[in-house]
């Protein structure tokens, strides 16, 4: 048993930490949000030429080996500097799957090279999560029904869309200038290229495979969107403490008044707690473990932490952190849509219990 | 990084399994409480020096002080099964917070003269760290020690000593410098609790246990009963209870939720049974994270001890999680089981043997060691870099 992360993992920390903090500053950040996009072509190249897109997926499909804390150190840095690619929806989920089922290897090789962008619509206006929430209906050709919360679908090659047929779910692709589809942008608080897309009989491509092959890489995309939230609201505690340390009110840096010194505990703890859950569950996957109850575990910690340290650097923050001017804010809303995405703190909890009772 | 356990290390959780079979009655284990009857003591002094016979008191302690030089992930696995089999191993203030100090910042005589009477638990030891006037403020402590002859005069009173009526001496902290030298004019002695001079008068706690006011009224203490240097005591109480072993708080509440969730199985309310109730699955899930937080901050601790790693924040957080699991932790508990959890244990109808209304008296017992408030103080300050 060994709990520490060996210096491999941290010497990728650090190169993923310095790329990110010259490629994604927070004025970079802000100005991507105002263009719509959300991410910069130029950087996601960057990335693909340094491999990062073929990450996590064995050599013999064309990846670079490494697993899912390998992958953890990439998404807390992600998080840390609110870098935003559709690098979870295409390289980790899409790409997962069709490496699990073994089709489209012309697509993979694109995912594989950043080329192309291929991304999954799981959510539906029910607001389930999966598998309950997939209603929208597969014919054995045809798709009808609607998503919402699917990402990046202005830039995407190939929607990957879960259905439901008599078979159960029905994984399938789908080319976003289908007919019959319709696409409109959904404004939401992160600022994000959301969409809502509604099938009227779209003809659509299916993937073998299905729940029992979404499932495992969703848990791991839920344990790397957990390090994403650990990143981002590590770098609230840290910009929480600086102005504790430096902001002054009845003559004292407000950061030496036990009240504030608790604001920033709470972020520590809610955070670390996140951190450690991850990297169990992180590591446990990478082991072949179904860690079911440690995936929930690590992302209903995660959803909490997301909250936490929102909630608390406000406080730390107060006025100031109300004004767009201030940084806070960015981190504030994106927390609420990874908080959200891939089951939020609620779903886990169950889940985790579920596993936990399980007899 | 791998959170399993090796072939190796399972094996040795086996061995320490069939010890604790052939060692412990069946169903032994209590509700979390301090017992004071006789027989449980008599039992408790018996099983201890079994423990004591294998070496394992002393376990990863150097061979020359009565170890067996075992890696610290040993002691630990050994001390999850302890805790969750609820084993009387007692002395803990022995083998863990004066040999802790010992190893820690003893001299090598000294450490050849104290440790091995730990091991083979023949030594009871007390502490003796807290007054009336110095609680979280410790450095504040103000029971003297005067050189006198060759040795030392003690006077003054401390206070909550937790088995000082069942102990043989006393891990001493008083001050040897001058008034308001604080951390920098403390020293630490073994003190006879038996020597003239010392009363102890009982404090009673809410766990159902005895402590102590311990008097001393100059009471003659030998010069080399001092332990570590003169006036350098205060380091040896920061490292007191780390050096050497491992502590697994957190299988109390595994051994606690087992038991409850047994007792959810196969109790009905509204027609079904209440595992099946979706706010009670929730209270389960929270009690069982509050195990694994504590769970993973002791093994990254470790871990980090082991890799001679800086642990993060200082080592300052995973105390005050731990401390404000425990009274949540029994909160969920009493919530778990409604009107029926005020009853104690051996009345009719007393739900998961009154472990609820036990446990709940019992929680409250977390401010040993420092409060959780101080506690975030040190992780603000020493942890988090905040000014204090």
């Amino acid at each position: 048993m060994d709990f520490t992360l060996d210096d491999d993992r941290l010497a990728l920390r650090k190169v993923v930490a310095d790329f990110f903090a010259e490629k994604s500053p927070l004025p970079v950040v802000r100005r991507l949000e105002d263009e719509g996009t959300g991410y910069d072509a130029a950087t996601w190249r960057a990335m693909a030429r340094l491999e990062w897109t073929r990450l996590g997926h064995a050599e013999s499909i064309g990846g670079v080996g490494g697993g899912v804390l390998d992958l953890a150190m990439l998404y807390q840095e992600m998080g840390r500097s609110l870098y935003a690619s559709p690098h979870l929806e295409s390289v980790v989920v899409a790409g997962g799957v069709l490496v699990a089922t073994g089709g489209h290897p012309a697509l993979l090789a694109g995912i594989l090279d950043g080329t192309s962008v291929v991304v999954p619509a799981l959510m539906e206006p029910s607001g389930t999560y999966p598998p309950e929430g997939i209603e929208l209906a597969w014919d054995g050709a045809r798709l009808t029904g609607t998503k919402v919360l699917v990402p990046y679908v202005d830039n995407a090659t190939r929607l990957l869309v879960a259905s439901r047929g008599t078979e159960g779910v029905v994984l399938a692709l789908v080319d976003p200038t289908a007919s019959g589809l319709t696409v409109e942008r959904s404004p939401n608080i992160a600022g994000a290229p959301l969409f809502t897309l509604r099938f009227d009989g779209v003809s659509a491509d299916r993937v073998d495979g299905g729940w029992a092959v979404l499932a495992p890489v969703l848990d791991r995309a839920t344990v790397l969107r957990s390090a994403q939230i650990v990143g981002a609201a590590e770098r609230l505690l840290d910009l929480s403490v600086a102005y504790a340390q430096t902001r002054s009110q009845f003559g004292k840096a407000i950061g030496s008044y036990q009240a504030v010194q608790y604001l920033c505990t709470d972020i520590a703890i809610a955070t670390h707690l996140a951190s450690l859950a991850t990297l169990r569950a992180a590591a446990l996957l990478d082991l072949g473990e179904p860690a079911v109850q440690e995936v929930s575990e690590a992302k209903a910690r995660a959803s909490a932490a997301a909250r936490v340290a929102a909630e608390k650097a406000h406080e730390v923050h107060a006025g100031f952190a109300f004004m767009m001017e201030a940084d806070i804010q960015l981190f504030t809303r994106r927390l609420r849509h990874w908080e959200l995405d891939l089951g939020d703190e609620d779903h886990h909890r169950a889940r985790f219990a579920e596993a936990l009772l399980a007899s | 990084m791998d959170p399993r356990f090796t072939p190796a290390q399972d094996e040795w959780r086996a061995e320490v399994r069939a010890f604790l079979d052939a060692e412990l009655p069946a169903r032994w284990e209590r509700n979390s409480e301090f017992y004071e009857d006789e027989e449980f003591w008599k039992f408790a002094f018996a099983f201890t020096r079994k423990v004591s016979e294998r070496g394992w008191v002393g376990l990863t302690w150097p061979t020359e002080y009565g170890g067996l030089a075992r890696p610290v992930i040993d002691r630990l696995i050994m001390a999850e099964e302890f805790t969750y089999r609820d084993a009387p191993l007692v002395n803990s203030l022995g083998w863990g917070l004066a040999a802790g100090a010992l190893l820690a910042g003893g001299t090598e005589e000294q450490k050849l003269r104290f440790l091995p009477p730990i091991a083979r638990s023949e030594v009871f030891w007390a502490e003796g760290f807290t007054e009336p006037g110095a609680g979280s403020d410790l450095a504040s402590l103000t029971t003297r020690a005067e050189r006198h002859g060759d040795g030392w005069l003690v006077n003054g009173q401390k206070t909550f000593t937790t088995w000082g009526s069942h102990a043989d001496v006393m891990f001493l902290a008083a001050r040897t410098g001058p008034v308001g030298s604080r951390h920098r004019g403390i020293s630490i002695f073994c003190l006879d609790l038996r020597a003239a001079g010392v009363t102890l008068t009982p404090l009673y706690n809410l766990g159902g246990g005895r402590q102590n006011h311990t008097f001393f009224d100059n009471v003659e203490v030998p010069g080399d009963a001092l332990i570590g240097e003169v006036d350098q005591g205060w380091n040896l109480i920061m490292n007191a209870f780390y050096g050497g072993s491992a502590y697994a708080p957190y299988m109390e509440h595994q051994r606690m939720l087992d038991k409850l969730v047994a007792w959810c199985r196969t109790t009905i309310r509204h027609g079904r049974p209440l595992i099946d109730d979706p706010i009670t699955r929730d209270r389960l899930a929270e009690m069982a994270l509050i195990v694994e937080a504590d769970r993973l901050l002791t093994y990254r601790s470790l871990g980090d001890m082991r890799a001679g790693r800086q642990q993060p924040y200082a080592g300052a957080l995973g105390v005050v999680v731990q401390k404000e699991g425990m009274p949540r932790f029994a909160e969920l508990t009493n919530l778990i089981v409604g009107p029926l959890g005020q009853l104690s244990e051996g009345a009719p109808f007393a739900p998961v043997d009154g472990g609820p209304e036990a446990w709940y008296r019992q929680a409250f017992r977390n401010h040993a060691g420092g409060t959780s408030q101080v506690k975030r103080m040190v992780l603000a300050t020493r942890g988090l870099g905040l000014p204090r």
